[in-house]
């Protein structure tokens, strides 16, 4: 829609600009850190940066301070018991969801939500997920783990109306997800049907204060490339309400990559660092501060830190943390 | 047959009855609007809106972004989210965020852009539809101040009045032509003026495309070009009549040369206004060359003014002439400050076309003085050649100022 009236100008090819909003950060900062002595990390944290100046009342995000609580704080992990079984309901209904203030996305989700409801078993438990299409498609769940092949939600369809009862064995242990996998794939994971899925070990992992996030990304207008990018499915809410934190207490954090159209998405947390164990099995564990996965990967954050103050955590990748993606962690005392 | 025994023509009642039409289009327009939706059920769903926006202008202060946009359809739109370079950033509205039809709106955006980089600012609805608006390189909007109002002055007198008062001065020079020599500077006046017409024609009909569709179409074109024309036919039928002649006679000397300075000058008011805008949205570079070759271009316009009046039986006072220069060049200043400070894309459309629809009409009255003047009539080789010469020498020089 580019209109020119004069096009006797020359352009200027240049590299992009970088956003600057330091002043509206500094603002941001003095208010929210009233009580903290003037060096402290969190006040100079990329305070030139464009999304520094997202914190608090100053990001964008939808909704208030406990909304999300469902999808952050996963449900308790229970002792291993073969052969209990355990029971869910997901419900495929269309719902318009407001991701960013004001931008309203008609996704297709699993109990209303983007992403759907964390699913949480131990190491074999008997898993009896009944499956409910209310939506307006054809839609499955397809669990990733270990399984019988008509378990899988790749050949049972569920049409509109119709349900159907996934029935299997919890494993192996570790973090995984779940999804849609009817046709056309794209579309069915785009327009939202996904979700944590937690297997615990037999040996319980040790106490800590546990957090889902589950990135991903939104195609508002349709073109093939994402609009807007979060975790737990609204834009800047972790921005808007930092996640308070005890300083040395065990942060856990299970993160799962379900970003459609983007090749990848990452991690990365400010001012310390974490031990990573992707899909949260195995013995080998990363010491780092930033940590990248494809589509349907996820692994296993822990973290004590050593600080107190405000924390940032985002997408290395600049363009995500800007659309949307971008949060802190509150560290007190 | 009744109604016309009791109303005889030329009686009041004609009005009444007049009505009659449109009382009843309003009345099956009720109807449909109440019923209709019936009707698009029959046919089965209308597709969602568009919800595009049309960014109409995009400026920058030190500090600050703002961006100029219209809701170019039938249904509402709301602003939910804003982005420069990809990345989402705060912003104010002077105003709601839902715009309703061809409402429009300024979105102000606090933001430290980078000189003479590209910049890619984007709005999106509420329903996530994104509109971007690329910008070549970013260069700060002057704003109305002293400074820039007389910045904008002196570029409308140079390219307006300057060159046309130089072109002026061929008039000794063309008073001591020889009759078909001056009947061939005319035509060359014809030629010009004709070439001005077109062009403007042509800018009318690029704006009017780029205008949202449904203040567009070229209706509104023809609206400038004919209310120019026939304005411009009045004032001609007037001013011959002053002269004791007859309506039908063609205007001469002083006139004739009024006319044309008019219709130049609507023309240089165009032209005020395209430099103007340009130079306000960092379009155009300000340089000596660009110019240069407007003065170039115009001194073109003097020369076609010159004509006229040394083609005339009286001479003309000196006040006269810087009249005629200033009715002629002068325009291109208040163009060049409304282009510049104000943002109506639907006046530059009704200017442009306005221009061209005088440049054509003050053709035709060269074209009948010539073809009563002319030795040898309007086919003489002297009248084609002055008026492809007049349309060359345009072109030649226009390339300079583009």
């Amino acid at each position: 829609m580019a209109k020119k009236l004069i096009t006797r100008g020359r352009l200027l090819a240049g590299a992009a600009p970088i956003v600057v909003a330091g002043p509206l950060a500094k603002l941001a900062l003095a208010e929210d850190r009233a009580g903290e002595p003037a060096g402290s990390p969190a006040g100079h944290h990329h305070a030139s940066l464009g999304h520094a100046a997202m914190l608090g009342e100053q990001a964008p995000a939808v909704g208030g301070p406990r909304d999300l609580d469902e999808l952050l704080h996963p449900p308790n992990a229970l002792p291993h018991q073969p052969g209990r079984v355990r029971e869910y309901t997901l419900t495929a209904v269309d719902k318009e969801v407001e991701i960013a203030p004001g931008v309203f996305f008609p996704a297709w989700t699993y109990n209303g939500t983007v992403p759907g409801p964390v699913v949480r078993a131990t190491e074999d438990d008997l898993l009896r997920v009944r499956f409910v299409n209310a939506g307006s498609h054809p839609h499955t769940i397809h669990f990733h783990g270990i399984h019988p092949a008509r378990m899988d939600g790749v050949f049972e369809i569920v049409e509109p109306g119709g349900e159907f009862t996934y029935e299997f064995r919890a494993r192996p242990a570790g973090f995984h997800v779940y999804h849609c996998h009817a046709t056309p794939l794209k579309k069915h994971i785009h327009k939202g049907l996904y979700g944590a899925f937690i297997i615990d070990p037999p040996e319980p992992r040790p106490p800590a204060r546990e957090l889902v996030m589950v990135m991903n990304g939104y195609d508002t207008d349709g073109d093939g490339a994402n609009n807007f990018y979060t975790v737990n499915g609204r834009t800047l809410y972790y921005a808007r309400y930092p996640i308070p934190v005890a300083r040395s207490e065990r942060v856990r954090i299970y993160l799962a990559n379900l970003t459609e159209f983007d090749l990848i998405n990452s991690f990365h947390l400010h001012g310390d660092f974490f031990r990573y164990q992707p899909t949260g099995t195995g013995d080998h564990w990363e010491y780092t501060d930033t940590v990248v996965q494809a589509q349907g990967q996820r692994g296993v954050l822990e973290i004590e830190f050593a600080n107190t103050g405000l924390f940032m955590f985002h997408a290395h990748q600049s363009e995500f943390a800007e659309l949307g993606w971008m949060g802190y962690f509150d560290v007190r005392e | 047959m009744i109604a016309r025994a009791e109303a005889p023509p030329g009686s009041r009642r004609w009005r009444i009855w007049a009505l009659g039409p449109l009382l009843l289009l309003v009345a099956v327009v009720a109807t449909f609007a109440a019923w209709g939706g019936s009707l698009t059920d029959l046919l089965g769903r209308t597709p969602p809106a568009a919800d595009e926006f049309d960014i109409r202008r995009v400026e920058f202060q030190p500090g600050e972004i703002r961006i100029r946009v219209t809701n170019p359809q039938r249904d509402e739109i709301t602003i939910a989210s804003v982005t420069v370079d990809d990345a989402i950033v705060p912003f104010r509205i002077d105003g709601d965020a839902t715009l309703s039809r061809l409402a429009s709106r300024t979105v102000i955006v606090p933001f430290t852009w980078v000189e003479d980089d590209p910049i890619t600012v984007g709005l999106t609805s509420s329903t996530g539809i994104e509109t971007v608006e690329a910008v070549p390189a970013a260069v700060e909007t002057p704003t109305a101040s002293l400074a820039s109002g007389a910045g904008y002055a002196a570029i409308g007198f140079l390219v307006g009045v300057v060159p046309i008062a130089l072109g002026l001065l061929w008039l000794p020079s063309l008073r001591r032509a020889r009759p078909q020599w001056l009947v061939a500077f005319m035509a060359l006046t014809a030629g010009l003026l004709t070439f001005l017409g077109v062009e403007a024609l042509s800018e009318a009909l690029q704006r009017q495309a780029a205008l949202p569709s449904a203040l567009g179409g070229a209706g509104i074109v023809l609206l400038g070009v004919a209310g120019s024309w026939l304005t411009l036919t009045a004032i001609s039928h007037a001013l011959s009549n002053r002269g004791g002649g007859t309506a039908a006679a063609p205007l001469g000397g002083i006139a004739l040369a009024t006319l044309v300075a008019i219709g130049i000058g609507l023309h240089n008011f165009g032209e005020g206004l395209a430099i103007g805008t340009s130079f306000a949205l960092g379009e155009l570079a300000l340089g000596t060359f660009l110019v240069i070759g407007f003065m170039v271009h115009n001194v073109t316009e003097g020369l076609g003014i010159a004509a006229p009046v040394a083609e005339g039986e009286s001479r003309a006072s000196l006040a006269r002439l810087g009249t005629l220069v200033l009715v002629a060049g002068a325009p291109a200043i208040p163009g060049a400050w409304l282009g510049g400070f104000l943002t109506n894309d639907f006046l530059g459309v009704l200017f442009f076309a306005a221009a061209a629809g005088a440049a054509f009409e003050v053709v035709l009255e060269v074209a009948r003085y010539v073809a009563r003047r002319a030795p040898g009539g309007i086919t003489s080789p002297y009248v084609l050649g002055g008026f492809v010469a007049g349309v060359a020498v345009m072109y030649a020089t226009g390339v300079l100022a583009a």
